[in-house]
């Protein structure tokens, strides 16, 4: 691990109080889905400022492309009798999946330690669950008896943590750009674009590409880096991209998931620029030098827990410095962290 | 990182691209070869006729890099063989399920249609394809990329005479439908090509006239438009991609 690794650990090891994070979906708390707040950062003036996040269209400027996920959130958590329950991560080349075992804890689960090779797990409606091996500390590499995502649409929910007291249904969970069902967790990013907001931001001049990636489990618990995820950045794609940086426009990702689609895709052998590409990416963006951005100039996300791996890639798009200086500022201003949280726009 | 593996990772993927594409001795199977040959792609061809397959191999243009495999899609060995050699070009990134049969010929109505030659039909058009297909996801899912089954319009529309090979078709689309539904790292089309000039068009019309046909060279430049934007799952006509006619 790198100094840089280790200093933006420190410098983002900030607590998160209980009250800075949502708890429900904004609708829930009386607020339209596009009426959260939004934080900007600046990189090259190394400025912060406060907006809503309808504020956006004017924010950016003609010529400037967002290129979302269209990856549907499938229920993903099977809960078993007798407390255990299976989150649902990634699916594997071989139609393996990596799941995560949990268990009943708080107003949620926690996660559950146990698991052996071979075991048989009786999951509701008559499917078995075969463990294989384990993955990571946390994720197993296991076989469902049936296809999964079917499978999941009848049985499954949607994936809970225990600062989302109660359950909500999966609809709460999707994006209006959600196309492909495949992600464990909501790629909430685009959560609050409503049809009027991607309205206006066309009538100002900007344009939309998609890419698809299939978001696991999130790491909640340690300093794990993320694992594969399957991706897919189509033709069109690919030449919007390049197309918008030629013409000086600016790539702004709508959430992680799509920087590490884009800086996956602009790293292919024999690539000068983005090419469609699909497949598994292990790429991991960090502010270390031989990560540096290629393909995307810009990125809105959510707030991020203290010490996670996406606070590296958020650092390489605003540096430690004034990536520190944002979230003082969003703690001091109530800003809302999670998937129904408020937003953060990192411009170059 | 916590990696376990093995994964494909970036560095395993290329800019190659390898199609396996059965059926490729004639018509547009052929034409499909020719069309994704001169576009840098690798094939994996294969038919029953070993000379035809031979002859139309040589036929393609300059440069592809083809592996030729006589042989019968129904033939699980013959399948193991296609599985080899798409893995030895570095992996296939598309499946072509061209390969099928017109059933018994001339057509018999549905009240006499012999049902030897029913089950033939179904094993060529549905049961091969299936096969196929289930052998090579896991290589498909690696690279993200697609399975493509050639249909037809006899699969929804009551055609008197096509019920062998339209039941076959239908059963062949309902597969595909399911499939799509169920895996999401790779693109599943199935694609009705519309009436062409081939050896299974005239075998429908034995002894007719059936040069008002476009050939099958004509439908290229809407399955390349389909492949080479990797566009969604889902039933696609040929004639609704590009307009008819336009030379690839």
């Amino acid at each position: 691990m790198s100094l840089d690794v280790a200093d933006a650990r420190v410098a983002l090891n900030f607590a998160l109080p209980p009250e800075r994070e949502a708890h429900e979906p904004p609708e829930a708390r009386g607020v339209p889905r596009d009426g959260v707040a939004m934080l900007v950062s600046r990189a090259g003036a190394g400025e912060i400022s406060r907006h809503a996040f309808t504020a956006l269209p004017r924010l950016l400027l003609p010529g400037d492309l967002l290129v979302v996920n269209t990856s549907a959130t499938v229920p993903a958590a099977v809960a078993l009798p007798g407390g255990l329950a299976v989150h649902f991560s990634t699916p594997l080349p071989d139609g393996d999946w990596l799941v995560e075992l949990r268990q009943a804890g708080g107003p949620a689960t926690v996660p559950h330690a146990g698991g052996s090779p071979g075991q048989r797990l009786e999951l509701p409606g008559g499917a078995v669950l075969t463990l294989a091996r384990r993955f990571t500390t946390r994720l197993w590499r296991a076989r469902l008896s049936t296809a999964v995502l079917p499978y999941l649409r009848r049985h499954g929910e949607p994936i809970r943590y225990s600062y989302v007291s109660r359950p909500w249904p999966i609809e709460a969970y999707q994006t209006v750009f959600a196309t492909v069902p495949g992600s464990a967790e909501m790629p909430s990013a685009s959560r609050p674009f409503t049809p009027a907001v991607v309205a206006a931001l066309v009538a100002r001049g900007i344009t939309f590409a998609p890419v698809t990636l299939h978001t696991g489990v999130s790491s909640l618990e340690g300093d794990e880096d993320p694992y594969p995820e399957p991706y897919d950045v189509p033709p069109a794609t690919a030449r919007l991209v390049n197309l918008t940086r030629r013409h000086g426009g600016r790539v702004i990702a709508v959430g992680t998931t799509v920087v590490r689609a884009l800086e996956t895709a602009a790293r292919l052998p024999g690539g000068q620029t983005v090419e469609a590409a699909a497949g598994w990416t292990e790429h991991i963006v960090t502010p270390e030098p031989g990560s540096r951005l290629l393909a995307v100039d810009g990125l809105i996300t959510g707030l991020h827990e203290p010490r996670s791996s996406h606070l590296r890639m958020l650092a390489a798009f605003a540096g430690l410095d004034l990536l520190g200086r944002c979230y003082a500022v969003a703690i001091e201003h109530g800003y809302l962290w999670h998937e129904f949280g408020d937003l953060h726009l990192l411009l170059p | 990182m916590c990696r376990r593996g093995p994964l494909p990772s970036v560095g395993a993927m290329t800019n190659t691209r390898n199609a396996v594409i059965t059926g490729a001795s004639r018509g547009l199977g052929l034409a499909l070869a020719r069309g994704l040959a001169a576009d840098g792609w690798s094939l994996v061809i294969d038919a029953r006729d070993a000379e035809a397959l031979r002859t139309a191999a040589a036929g393609l243009p300059g440069g592809a890099r083809v592996i030729v495999l006589p042989g019968d899609v129904t033939d699980p060995a013959h399948r193991d063989e296609i599985v080899r050699a798409a893995a030895d070009l570095g992996g296939p990134d598309l499946l072509i399920n061209n390969a099928g049969t017109l059933g018994a010929s001339p057509l018999p109505a549905m009240a006499d249609y012999p049902v030897g030659d029913l089950r033939d039909a179904f094993e060529v058009n549905v049961l091969a394809p299936i096969a196929l297909t289930q052998l090579l996801l896991p290589a498909l899912r690696m690279r993200g990329g697609a399975v493509l089954n050639i249909t037809s319009d006899a699969a929804v529309e009551p055609y008197a005479g096509w019920g062998g090979y339209g039941a076959a078709k239908a059963a062949l689309e309902q597969a595909s439908n399911v499939l799509s539904a169920e895996e999401n790292l790779v693109r599943v089309w199935w694609v009705d090509p519309g009436d062409l000039r081939t050896h299974m068009h005239q075998l429908a019309y034995p002894g007719e006239d059936i040069s008002d046909r476009p050939l099958p060279g004509s439908a290229v430049g809407a399955f390349k438009k389909l492949i080479n934007e990797r566009m969604p799952s889902g039933r696609y006509r040929a004639t609704e991609l590009v307009p008819t006619g336009v030379p690839s």
